[in-house]
């Protein structure tokens, strides 16, 4: 208990300047959009980076808590394509994010993260209803014949993980308790609050 | 943690040789060790010291670069064992090279294999349960395959010596198919697994759930921390909380002081002596300066894991044994099992949102077999049976919701629903053609030849595939679970990690390779006590029984020695 109150503390302290409203946040989103990435990326063209980076600020936006930009889930997600990925995963994404770009030029007339943001959210929610789902699984596996879930619920499964395997969240926003000592198979959920940590 | 004698240089000569050095080779190089005889053990991989060599232990996701991910270059290294799910960042450096150490899947089939001080016990599931006389007496009374020349009375006393120095924590159910350990505490069940427990008792009368019978410690023991509930085990435990030989069976072996350790010892084969009529020693290959090399012994144990060890008595031709080591009966290599897994049914449980649970249990929960266990509960479609594991908690895959933004942000911080699963291990039983072979056309790193695996499961463990999902989604429904989805992923055998057969024991020397005591009928001073010697596979995980059958081995090896007979 003791921890996560000293989490929330640490976080609202860390994220004290976000304090502000929807629109203002948007605000500055629109306008690092038209600035030049602040990073340098391994793997994607500039291009791609931006694209990416939009998506995941959408997808996981900065609240009380870290935003997916603030814990860096773009510069992560740009390593992995970079050392996790061969050469066909390599290929394979960067045509997902080209075809994603020319969709959005078809339908909206620019590539992503160039579009306004009406139209970026009518982007992401045309994408979940048309993107493939993810199976259950058991010990790590997916039962039954997991079909292709597509780029973007690829993508937003990926942010997911880096975001909560980042060291702000995992420690400071979901409940960090590295060596439980004792499991208790019951106990009431105020107690907790957020997930366990990985 | 004392340090190992790995100088084998200076004495080539021991009183026994253990080939492996994983739950049977620890086993037996402990038993050997205290017995008081000099103990030369062959690991094929690297020292592996308990904590020491523990390098990931402590990590946290962000520790490693890739948070878990592999590389390339890993991926293609365990370009095989990676279809098993199980290897990550964390744990990468505790699984073979698939492609130091290939082998020819005639049918598919997946070989996990642990090359290194330890080998597969730093790895395991940890699961413990005994067997019964319900399996020692299965192949006799439906006649596949040959009779066990052991009953549980045979193993009983040993299962209770092995229990007491590995610490298995676990609850009594008095149920004669699945016989009671000596336990330490039991795991707790959570809220959630407690209720779909009661329901599934209460609407089926006959079955029980419990608590995973767990070679986890649930409070300290002979220096041993109790379990800390991180579910980090596969990277090594720094309280040496779970079995395994790195942390409980070597040290006690060293600490004998007749413990010599040689790692990097690929064998190649056991020599036979055929004026003695019995084996010498084993020729082994430095797996890092390719020098050949003869250690004499007076007994040799095999233990290698299951389809190594048989690699090994394959590549070990004589004069006498002219198609391998021991081979009379002509059954070296064939009769291979595995347990079927990953069939089974999974959904919600509603009604728990207000409750959580505090810490990580390597642990689940365990269904013993309920299926012709008497004249009440046969089937009229399948033979032997199976039993569940599994588990409940709360999941969700956050990827899935069609939400996305802020609000999304926070519902994913908090967690899931709760979800609860089993999954069914049923018995396999042993075939003649379901087997291993060596094979010259495809040689290792260090040109030796490797192991082409022939195998299936067959119409009898389709059927029990059949039951196992059925009675899963019908035990689910009545126990209240909505989106109940029954499942069945078709798999290759290898996956259970429960590689069993190929060097049966038996009591004809014509149809089997071993004897009562586990040694080969030809030349008695080699013994053979890991998953190859399985006469049947039973449904239950079969690590216990290794153990006990080793130390019961070794047991009977030094008495004989004694009494000079070997």
């Amino acid at each position: 208990m003791m921890d996560r109150r000293q989490a929330l503390k640490k976080t609202g302290l860390w994220a004290g300047a976000a304090m502000a409203t929807p629109s203002f946040l948007s605000l500055l989103q629109s306008c690092k959009n038209e600035s030049r990435l602040e990073w340098q990326p391994v793997f994607l063209i500039e291009q791609e980076a931006r694209t990416i980076s939009t998506m995941v600020d959408m997808l996981l936006p900065r609240t009380e808590t870290p935003g997916a930009l603030d814990v860096k889930v773009d510069i992560f997600l740009d390593t992995v394509f970079a050392k996790a990925y061969d050469k066909e995963a390599q290929e394979n994404v960067r045509a997902e994010i080209t075809a994603f770009n020319d969709d959005c030029k078809k339908t909206y007339g620019d590539v992503f993260h160039q579009l306004s943001e009406t139209d970026r959210i009518e982007v992401l929610k045309t994408s979940e209803k048309t993107s493939g789902t993810f199976n259950k699984g058991v010990w790590g596996v997916a039962v039954g014949e997991q079909q292709p879930v597509g780029f973007y619920r690829s993508l937003k499964s990926m942010a997911i993980w880096a975001y909560c395997t980042s060291e702000e969240i995992g420690k400071n926003v979901l409940n960090y308790d590295p060596i439980p000592q004792e499991y208790d198979g019951c106990v009431p959920l105020s107690e907790v609050g957020n997930r366990w940590t990985f | 943690m004392a340090n190992f004698n790995i100088d084998a240089k200076k004495d080539m000569t021991y009183d026994a040789i253990v080939i492996g050095s994983g739950i049977s080779g620890g086993w037996a190089a402990k038993e050997l060790c205290e017995k008081g005889l000099k103990t030369l053990v062959l690991e094929r991989g690297r020292i592996v010291e308990h904590v020491t060599d523990y390098p990931t232990m402590h990590m946290d996701p962000w520790d490693t670069e890739l948070r878990g991910g592999l590389t390339p270059e890993q991926k293609k290294k365990h370009y095989k064992a990676i279809r098993s799910g199980w290897i990550g960042t964390d744990t990468e450096h505790f699984w073979a090279d698939d492609e130091a150490n290939p082998y020819t899947e005639v049918k598919p089939f997946l070989w996990l294999r642990g090359h290194q001080m330890g080998g597969r016990s730093l790895l395991w599931g940890k699961q413990t349960y005994r067997w019964s006389d319900l399996d020692f007496e299965a192949n006799a009374k439906d006649g596949h395959g040959v009779d066990w020349p052991i009953r549980y009375k045979d193993i009983e006393p040993w299962y209770t010596y092995v229990e007491k120095f590995a610490g298995i924590s676990g609850a009594p159910l008095g149920l004669p198919q699945l016989p009671d350990s000596h336990f330490l505490p039991p795991m707790e069940l959570n809220c959630v697994e407690k209720h779909v427990k009661n329901k599934i008792e209460k609407s089926f009368p006959g079955r029980h759930m419990i608590i995973g019978r767990v070679a986890h410690l649930t409070e300290p023991l002979n220096g041993r921390g109790k379990c800390q509930y991180r579910n980090r085990c596969n990277r090594g435990c720094p309280y040496g909380a779970y079995f395994s030989s790195n942390a409980v069976t070597l040290p006690a072996a060293n600490a004998t002081g007749n413990l010599t350790i040689r790692p990097n010892s690929i064998v190649q084969a056991i020599i036979y002596d055929d004026a003695k009529g019995k084996a010498t020693g084993v020729r082994i290959i430095d797996a890092e300066s390719n020098e050949a090399l003869e250690y004499t012994a007076k007994v040799i144990f095999c233990n290698a894991s299951a389809l190594s060890t048989t690699q090994i008595l394959l590549n070990s031709k004589s004069k006498r044994f002219e198609n391998g080591f021991g081979n009379d009966s002509g059954e070296l290599g064939h009769n291979l099992m595995d347990h079927t897994y990953r069939v089974g049914a999974l959904g919600k449980v509603e009604g728990f949102d207000d409750k959580y649970y505090k810490g990580r249990r390597p642990n689940g929960i365990y269904i013993p077999r309920y299926w012709n266990i008497n004249d009440e509960t046969k089937s009229d479609t399948f033979l032997r049976g199976f039993g569940y594991q599994g588990g409940g908690g709360r999941g969700g895959n956050p990827a899935n919701s069609e939400d996305f933004g802020a609000h999304f942000k926070d519902s994913m911080l908090k967690p899931g629903p709760w979800e609860f699963f089993i999954t069914g291990f049923a018995e396999c039983l042993p075939y003649h053609e379901n087997k291993v072979s060596l094979n010259t056309d495809v040689l290792d790193k260090w040109g030796q030849p490797t192991l082409a695996i022939d195998a299936e499961f067959k119409a009898n463990e389709m059927a029990l595939n059949k039951q196992i999902q059925e009675d899963a989604v019908e035990m689910l429904e009545k126990a209240g679970l909505s989106n109940v989805q029954g499942f069945d992923n078709e798999h290759e055998m290898g996956n259970g990690v429960h590689e069993m057969g190929t060097a049966r024991m038996g009591k004809d020397p014509k149809t089997s390779v071993l004897n009562a005591f586990n040694q080969v009928h030809a030349a008695k001073n080699v013994f053979v006590t890991d998953g190859a010697c399985m006469t049947s596979s039973s449904c239950v995980n079969p690590s216990l029984t290794y153990m006990a059958i080793t130390a019961r081995a070794a047991n009977h090896a030094v008495s004989e020695l004694k009494k000079l007979n070997l």
